[in-house]
C-alpha cells in the first residue's frame, strides 16, 4: 500500500509544477477539463453550469461531476480520488485548507497564467494570500460574498416607526428594542445553524474591533483571545439571540423568510446569499433592505467569504490545456459578472464595472464596502465559513460558539474561557 | 481432497473475505489512532495523544454520555413498544396483515428521511405542538427538539418509530411459536390470559429477547444518518453521538488520526457491552454440554 | 369459541392498535401529503400542512425532470444505478450467506465456529471506519467509481448479516438429516441443492428483504465511491435537499422520496407475511 509518508508530503508541498507551454499555446489539443465540486444544484449549480457552457463555446469539454451532499461529501470524495492517484484536474476548495491539500498531492502552479492576465492587483491581499499557500498561485477565486450584511424587513421597520438604517452596535440594538416595542415578535430572523450561529459571532466582534477579529481569530493571538473585544462579542451575541424565535433550534434561516417579508421578524444578519434565497422564495426586492453590517468605528467592516477552485497536477496534455482555459475564464472579469450576477455574490477583481443592468443595489453597495474596507484594512476573513482557520479548528471554535447560543446559562466570561482553550487544544 | 476444493473454495473463500476485511480493517484504524494523520493517512507515531485529546473534549464527553442514555434507553423501549405491539397483533384480530405492514413499513424508509420528516413533526413551530395548539389547547408544550437537555429523546422517539416494528416481528414469531401443548396444558389449569402470558408465554421468549436485544444495541451504535438528518448533533453539540464524534472528526475536521481513535473507543464501548453477553453464552453452552 | 369480538376488552385491543397505527402513519402521511403540495407552497406556508393546491406535477418532475448541475433527467437514472447495485448484491450475499451458513452450522469444519464469531461481530463494525479502507481496497483492485465496487463492498459487508440468519435458522435442521444422507454417498453441494434449499425459503425471504432494504438506503459509500451519473438514488436525493445557498424543493424531493422508497416499501407490503414467518421459523437465535 503507497503509503503517504511525511517525505512524499514534503515532495508534494514544493511540487506545484507550471502548466507545460504546449499546453498555454492551445494549439490542437482539445481542453478537457473534470472537476469536482459541491454545486449539485440552485443558484451555485446554475453558475457552474453557466460557467461550462462557456468552457465549452470556448473548444473544451466541460466534465463536471457535482457531489451531492454538503461540503464534507465533496472532501471525502476528493479525499477517495486523490488516494487513489487520480484527482480532478480542479475542485472547488476554499480558504486555509487550500494550504492543508496543498501538501497531499501536488498541485499547479499558476503564476505565469496570472501574471500574463495581470490579476493579482485586483484582488484583495488577504484573499491572494490564502491562494498562494509557498507564495505560488495554484488555486484561484471564483466569487466574494461579505457575511455580515445586515437584511431589514420593510414591514418591520414600519412597525418600528424607524426609517434609519444602523450603522453601529448600538444602533442595532436600539432598533431591536423599537421593533420589540413595536409589535415585531422576534427582532432577529436568524436560523441556529452552525455557520448562522458563527456568523452572529464573527459579526459583532468585527464590528466591535476588526483589529481584535483579525488578532485574535485570524492570528490566533493569546492575548486579543481574551481580550475585552471578545467578551463584549458573546455579550453582544447574547442580546441577538435573545431576539431570536427559541422555536428555530437549529434551522437554517430559509424558514423564517415569510415571518421576515410580513414583518413578524426584524432583521437578519446573513451573507449576501441571502438575496438569491429571498428571490428564489418569490419574495421581491421591495419587501426588504440591504445594507453593511453593523461597524462600531465608521468604516465598513467586510467579512469574506470566497469559494475557489484549487488545481491538481495532471499528466495528460488535453487536461493540462483544460486548466489553463479554466484559469483563463475564471480571472476574466466578463465571466465573473456572469457569475456574481447568477448567485448574487460580487466579484473578486475588485475593477469590475457593477453599475450595470442586472446588478442589484445589495451587490453595487457590497461592492463598495469590500473596496473601503480593503482599504482601510479592515476587510477580515470569515471564520464560520471556513475562511480565517482551517476546518478543524474551525469547527472547535464553533462548538463553543453554537453551544453558547444554545444554553442561555453559559455567561460571556465562560464562553470566552472555552473559546480560548479550545484554539490551546487544537495547536 | 482435490474433488473437495471446489466445497472448500465455496465455504472458505466467502467467509475469509468477510473476516480478512473485517480484521483487517479494524486493524488499520487502530494503526491510524496512533499516527499523527490528518487529511490523508499518514505513517507516524504520536502515542496516546489522539486518544487524549478526544477523551478530554467535551464532544466526545458529551457524545459517551448520550450513548449511555440513549442506547439503554431505546433499546428497552423498543423492546417494550415491540412487545406490546406482538401481544396485541398476537390477539387474532382482524385486519393482522394491514397492522402488521403499518408497523413494518418504517423499515423500508431510510434513516435520512426519518430523521428529516420527524425534525418537522417535532419541531415545535410547525410540528405536533402547533397542531395541538391550533386545536385550542394552547399550553400545550413539546419543544424538546430545540431543548438541549430533552432533545436526546426526540431521537429516541423517532429510533423507536423506525425498528420497533423489526422487534415486534421477532416477538410476535416466538409468540406464535410457543409450544401449543404448554398452552392447552395452562388452559386446562384454568389460567387466564394474563397469567398464561406471564407464566407460559415469555419466558420461552427470553432467547427472542436477547436476539432483539443485540440488533437494536447494533443500531443504536451505529445510528448515523438518523441523528444527522434529525438533529445533526444540537441544539448546540446536546445530541451529539459517537459515530457522529468519529465522522466529523475524520471527514469534516480533517483530523484522521482523532477520528481513529474515538472509533477505537466506540468499539471499546461495544466490547465493554458484548464480552459479558459472549461469555454468558459461552457458560450456558458449557452447562448444556455438562448436563 | 365464542365470538369474543365486541366483548369490551377486544374493544380495547382495537382501540389501542388503531391509535398506535395512526401514530405509526403519520410520518408517510406527511411526505406524501408534501409530495403532493408545490415548493412555492410548502416554503410560504409550513413543512406539514393539508395541500391547498393538488400539486400531482411533482412526480412527473421528481421521475424525469429534475435538475443535478447540468443533467436535467430526473431520478430515473439513479433508480436504475440503485438498481444495478441493490439486486446483484442481494442475491449474492444471500446465496454465499446460505452456503457459508449451512456449512457452519450442518456440515461443520474445523473452526468454523471462531470464523462465524469474526464473521458476525461484523455487524457491529462502523461504517465510519470502514470508509478509508475501502478506498483503498477499490483503489488497489482498479475499481473506484464503478457499481461493480459497490457490488462488492455491499456483498462482503452483507455477509456479517447473512450468515448470522442463516446459521441460527440451519441449526433447527436435524443433523441425522445430514448424516444419512452423507452415508448415502451425498457431498457438500448436492446436500445443499436437495435437503437445505427446499427448507430454506422462510430464511431466505427474512435475508432478502433485509439485505435489499439496507443496500437500497445506504448513502455514505454510494456517495463517495461513484461519480456523476452513476450515483445510486440516496446520492440524488441528497442532491436535492442539500442546496445551500438556496431553497430546497421540498414538494418535488417528497415526490422523488415516495418514488425511491416504493421498491422498498413495496417488499415490506407484500413480503411482511413471509417476514415474519421466516422469523418464526427462527431465523435469529
Amino acid at each position: 500500500m503507497p503509503m503517504i509518508t511525511r517525505r512524499r508530503l514534503l515532495a508534494g508541498s514544493a511540487a506545484a509544477l507550471a502548466l507545460p507551454a504546449f499546453a498555454r499555446a492551445q494549439s490542437a489539443i482539445k481542453p478537457r477539463l473534470t472537476a469536482i465540486s459541491q454545486w449539485s444544484a440552485g443558484s451555485d449549480g446554475a453558475a457552474i453550469t453557466a460557467l461550462g457552457k462557456k468552457f465549452e463555446e470556448k473548444g473544451g469539454v466541460w466534465q463536471h461531476s457535482p457531489v451531492p451532499g454538503f461540503t464534507t461529501e465533496m472532501m471525502n470524495k476528493l479525499r477517495a480520488q486523490i488516494m487513489a492517484g487520480d484527482p480532478p484536474a480542479c475542485s472547488q476548495l476554499k480558504g486555509p485548507e487550500i494550504a492543508a491539500w496543498s501538501k497531499i498531492a501536488p498541485t499547479v502552479n499558476l503564476d505565469e497564467l496570472v501574471a500574463a492576465a495581470g490579476y493579482e492587483k485586483f484582488v484583495a491581499p488577504d484573499l491572494a494570500k490564502l491562494h498562494k499557500p509557498g507564495g505560488k498561485w495554484i488555486a484561484l477565486p471564483l466569487q466574494i460574498y461579505s457575511t455580515n450584511m445586515l437584511f431589514l424587513s420593510k414591514r418591520a421597520m414600519d412597525k418600528a416607526k424607524a426609517d434609519k438604517i444602523p450603522v453601529t452596535w448600538a444602533d442595532f440594538n436600539g432598533l431591536a428594542e423599537k421593533m420589540k416595542a413595536g409589535g415585531v415578535a422576534y427582532p432577529i430572523a436568524n436560523g441556529g445553524t452552525r455557520p448562522d450561529d458563527g456568523q452572529k459571532f464573527e459579526a459583532a466582534l468585527a464590528g466591535i474591533s476588526p483589529a481584535a477579529y483579525r488578532a485574535a481569530i485570524m492570528n490566533l493571538d493569546k492575548k486579543a483571545l481574551e481580550g475585552p473585544e471578545v467578551r463584549a462579542a458573546f455579550v453582544q451575541v447574547r442580546k441577538i439571540a435573545d431576539w431570536m424565535d427559541p422555536n428555530v433550534g437549529a434551522q437554517h434561516f430559509s424558514t423564517n423568510l415569510k415571518r421576515f417579508v410580513d414583518g413578524d421578524m426584524g432583521m437578519m444578519i446573513m451573507g449576501g446569499w441571502a438575496q438569491g434565497v429571498l428571490r428564489n422564495a418569490g419574495f421581491k426586492f421591495e419587501d426588504f433592505m440591504i445594507a453593511p453590517g453593523p461597524s462600531d468605528n465608521g468604516k465598513s467592516v467586510f467579512l469574506l467569504n470566497a469559494d475557489a477552485f484549487i488545481f491538481w497536477q495532471r499528466k495528460e496534455p488535453d487536461l493540462q490545456a483544460g486548466q489553463a482555459l479554466m484559469a483563463q475564464l475564471v480571472m476574466d472579469p466578463a465571466i465573473q459578472t456572469m457569475y456574481s450576477q447568477i448567485t448574487g455574490s460580487i466579484p473578486v477583481r475588485t475593477d469590475v464595472d457593477l453599475s450595470g443592468e442586472g446588478w442589484s443595489d445589495g451587490q453595487r453597495r457590497t461592492a463598495a464596502a469590500l473596496k473601503d474596507a480593503i482599504a482601510s484594512n479592515q476587510a477580515v476573513l470569515s471564520v464560520a465559513h471556513n475562511m480565517a482557520q482551517e476546518n478543524g479548528l474551525t469547527a472547535a471554535l464553533i462548538d463553543v460558539i453554537t453551544e453558547y447560543v444554545k444554553n442561555k446559562t453559559i455567561k460571556p466570561e465562560q464562553a470566552v474561557t472555552r473559546l480560548a482553550e479550545a484554539v490551546e487544544s487544537a495547536r | 481432497m482435490v474433488r473437495r476444493l471446489p466445497e472448500y473454495l465455496t465455504i472458505w473463500v466467502p467467509l475469509l473475505l468477510s473476516a480478512a476485511h473485517l480484521v483487517s480493517f479494524s486493524l488499520w484504524t487502530i494503526w491510524i489512532s496512533f499516527t499523527p494523520s490528518t487529511l490523508v493517512p499518514v505513517s507516524g507515531w504520536v502515542g496516546l495523544r489522539n486518544y487524549t485529546s478526544v477523551l478530554a473534549s467535551r464532544n466526545w464527553q458529551i457524545a459517551f454520555d448520550n450513548l449511555l442514555l440513549f442506547g439503554s434507553a431505546f433499546v428497552l423501549l423498543s423492546l417494550v413498544t415491540g412487545l406490546i405491539l406482538a401481544i396485541l397483533l398476537d390477539q387474532r384480530i382482524r385486519g393482522e396483515n394491514v397492522l402488521r405492514s403499518i408497523f413494518l413499513y418504517p423499515l423500508a424508509v431510510s434513516f435520512v428521511v426519518t430523521g428529516t420528516v420527524w425534525s418537522w413533526l417535532l419541531n415545535p413551530g410547525i410540528g405536533i405542538q402547533k397542531l395541538v395548539h391550533d386545536f385550542g389547547w394552547t399550553s400545550f408544550r413539546f419543544d424538546w427538539l430545540i431543548d438541549r437537555d430533552m432533545a436526546i429523546w426526540t431521537i429516541v422517539i423517532a429510533a423507536i418509530w423506525q425498528s420497533s416494528g423489526f422487534a415486534m416481528a421477532l416477538f410476535l414469531a416466538g409468540l406464535r411459536s410457543v409450544d401449543a401443548d404448554l398452552i392447552k396444558a395452562a388452559q386446562i389449569d384454568g389460567a387466564g390470559p394474563v397469567r398464561m402470558y406471564r407464566r407460559v408465554i415469555l419466558p420461552t421468549l427470553w432467547p427472542i429477547t436477547i436476539t432483539v436485544i443485540v440488533i437494536q444495541l447494533q443500531f443504536a451504535i451505529s445510528t448515523f444518518d438518523l441523528v444527522r438528518a434529525l438533529t445533526n448533533g444540537g441544539p448546540g453539540i446536546a445530541t451529539q453521538l459517537p459515530a457522529l464524534v468519529v465522522y466529523d472528526l475524520m471527514f469534516q475536521r480533517n483530523l484522521l488520526g482523532r477520528g481513529a481513535a474515538a472509533a477505537v473507543l466506540m468499539l471499546l464501548i461495544l466490547l465493554a457491552v458484548l464480552l459479558p453477553y459472549a461469555a454468558w453464552r459461552y457458560l450456558q453452552r458449557r452447562r448444556v454440554r455438562h448436563a | 369459541m365464542r365470538d369474543r369480538t365486541f366483548a369490551p376488552s377486544r374493544l380495547l385491543i382495537y382501540l389501542v392498535v388503531s391509535l398506535i397505527a395512526a401514530a405509526w402513519l403519520v410520518p408517510l402521511i406527511v411526505v406524501v401529503l408534501n409530495s403532493l403540495r408545490s415548493n412555492e407552497e410548502i416554503v410560504q406556508t409550513s413543512m406539514i400542512g393539508w395541500p391547498r393546491q393538488w400539486a400531482f406535477g411533482n412526480y412527473l418532475t421528481a421521475w424525469s425532470d429534475f435538475c443535478v448541475a447540468q443533467t436535467c433527467v430526473g431520478i430515473r437514472p439513479y433508480m436504475l444505478n440503485s438498481a444495478l447495485v441493490t439486486i446483484p448484491a442481494t442475491i449474492f450475499s444471500t446465496l454465499l450467506g446460505a452456503v457459508a451458513g449451512y456449512a457452519v452450522s450442518l456440515w461443520r469444519f474445523r473452526g468454523d465456529n471462531w470464523i462465524y464469531g469474526i464473521v458476525t461481530l461484523g455487524i457491529f463494525l462502523p461504517q465510519q471506519m470502514r470508509l478509508l479502507p475501502w478506498t483503498i481496497v477499490l483503489r488497489d483492485t482498479g475499481l473506484m467509481n464503478t457499481l461493480t465496487g459497490l457490488v462488492l463492498i455491499h456483498t462482503i459487508q452483507g455477509l456479517s448479516f447473512t450468515v448470522l440468519f442463516c446459521r441460527n435458522y440451519y441449526v433447527a435442521i436435524p443433523q441425522e438429516l445430514i448424516s444419512a444422507a452423507r452415508i448415502d454417498g451425498a457431498g457438500f453441494f448436492r446436500i445443499f441443492w436437495r435437503i437445505i434449499l427446499p427448507l430454506s425459503p422462510p430464511i431466505l425471504v427474512v435475508t432478502v428483504i433485509w439485505q435489499f432494504t439496507h443496500i437500497w438506503n445506504e448513502f455514505l459509500y454510494g456517495v463517495t465511491f461513484t461519480t456523476g451519473q452513476q450515483q445510486p438514488v440516496t446520492a440524488a436525493l441528497i442532491a436535492l435537499s442539500a442546496a445551500v445557498a438556496d431553497i430546497p424543493h421540498h414538494g418535488v424531493q417528497s415526490a422523488a422520496v415516495m418514488i425511491a422508497a416504493l421498491p422498498t416499501l413495496l417488499i415490506y407490503l407484500i413480503g411482511g407475511k413471509y417476514f415474519v414467518r421466516g422469523l418464526t421459523a427462527g431465523a435469529v437465535k
